[in-house]
């Protein structure tokens, strides 16, 4: 089923939002927006990933992209700066996956120095692991920073409360 | 406060710098990245009638001040202390620069009202630990990882989250915390491969995840990409060498394990 299977990544990634939020101190006020945006940002790059052929890294940009816009509209509502809803929607695309897989292999590579031809393979398998956690990362910070600059003297008065009108 | 404090009542430039620079400090110390540090610092300036220059370093700052009706100047250089990430800060204090800007506060009810800003308690650490060990279970459900992974990677977090709680307020030193605590959370994980999971190797990944500095990260990035080149590098290198220790704690359960992990 498609549907549930966005729903359920939607949803643990809401949750992962949330816990990995609360670390950085965000305002309770912040957190609905910042579990609704996680979901997202999540959802549409499972979707891009599953259903459009698209690779991790490109996918997350525009997971990325989605996080951004979306905070700036609840952040308008809110009362609360772009990056403080943001930041914490983005951690649960975090490549922890590859990241790991780099390690693994380095360790790998290091046991194995010695033993002939073998080694090669990890290498190659702990580089390109490598380029997918770092590219997909920094598509992540791109995605997220690039509505600051579509939205400039908008997105600097996020905090400011509108005099009620006397 | 120290005994040097210049008195609340004392309204001339340098006391408003002093409050300017420690604002900027403050912010600067709870993770908010540099332009909106120096947005929010310059529209309070303005605010108080002073034009404002300011220059970001990773540990202190520097704080030109000049009064506009008189024409007089300043030059502060302030330490920025190591606080724990804050958004509540973030926004309340840049909530308050708009309204210093718009009129509503007189001198001394800005110092007051950044004072309880301030001081205003952080989420309580149970609740954190809870969420955080919430969230990195289904992040292992993202990845893949089975119910029983889930739970898992659930109380490896839970155990790794509260050393790292516990140490961090005794001020072990922070590099040496992180290596720890993914030390720790890992041999938890790895009961996973014991028990030969079919997902063992996704429950190993996440469970040290819940240590990935994000906030620096993405503030480096977007410091750099806004000019703030020096500051930028300043912040992923923090962030980089945080990763290494992570990566470190994690390669020593990985060594203990050896053999098994290739399944």
């Amino acid at each position: 089923m498609v549907f549930t299977d966005i729903l359920y990544d939607a949803s643990f990634a809401a949750v992962a939002g949330i816990g990995f939020g609360a670390i950085s101190d965000p305002p309770i006020k912040a957190f609905p927006s910042i579990a609704i945006l996680s979901a997202i940002g999540h959802a549409v790059r499972f979707c891009l990933m599953h259903y459009a052929g698209f690779d991790i890294a490109s996918a997350s940009l525009f997971g990325a992209f989605s996080i951004g816009f979306g905070s700036f509209i609840a952040g308008k509502k809110i009362h609360c700066p772009m990056t403080v809803l943001s930041i914490p929607s983005l951690l649960p695309m975090v490549p922890g996956i590859y990241a790991y897989k780099v390690i693994l292999y380095l360790i790998m590579f290091l046991r194995h120095m010695s033993v002939g031809d073998d080694n090669i393979v990890y290498v190659q398998a702990m580089f390109s692991n490598f380029l997918v956690a770092f590219t997909t990362t920094f598509n992540l910070a791109i995605g997220a920073t690039v509505p600051h600059f579509i939205f400039r003297e908008k997105a600097l008065s996020l905090t400011r409360v509108k005099k009620s009108k006397l | 406060m120290a005994k040097g404090e210049i008195s609340i009542n004392n309204n001339n430039l340098k006391s408003r710098a002093a409050f300017l620079s420690e604002y900027a400090a403050m912010l600067m110390g709870s993770g908010v990245h540099s332009s909106r540090v120096i947005r929010n610092t310059k529209r309070m300036g303005e605010a108080m009638s002073m034009e404002v220059i300011i220059s970001n370093f990773h540990k202190s700052l520097m704080l030109y001040a000049s009064d506009r009706s008189s024409g007089e100047s300043v030059n502060i250089l302030k330490e920025i202390p190591s606080l724990p990430i804050s958004f509540e800060i973030n926004t309340n204090l840049s909530r308050l620069s708009w309204e210093a800007y718009d009129g509503k506060l007189s001198f001394d009810e800005l110092k007051e009202r950044y004072r309880k800003l301030v001081a205003r308690p952080k989420l309580h650490p149970v609740v954190i630990l809870i969420l955080s060990s919430f969230a990195n279970a289904s992040f292992c459900a993202l990845f893949g990882g089975t119910w029983y992974s889930m739970g898992i990677v659930f109380s490896a977090t839970m155990i790794g989250m509260s050393s790292k709680q516990k140490l961090l307020s005794k001020g072990v030193n922070v590099f040496i915390v992180f290596a720890l605590c993914s030390f720790i959370a890992s041999i938890v994980a790895s009961t996973a491969v014991i028990f030969k999971l079919q997902t063992s190797d996704i429950a190993m990944a996440t469970s040290v995840l819940y240590l990935i500095p994000g906030v620096p990260l993405i503030n480096g990035f977007m410091d750099m990409m806004e000019g703030h080149v020096i500051l930028g590098m300043a912040r992923l290198i923090d962030a980089f060498l945080l990763v290494l220790c992570i990566a470190i704690g994690l390669s020593g359960t990985m060594m203990l394990l050896r053999n098994s992990l290739l399944l």
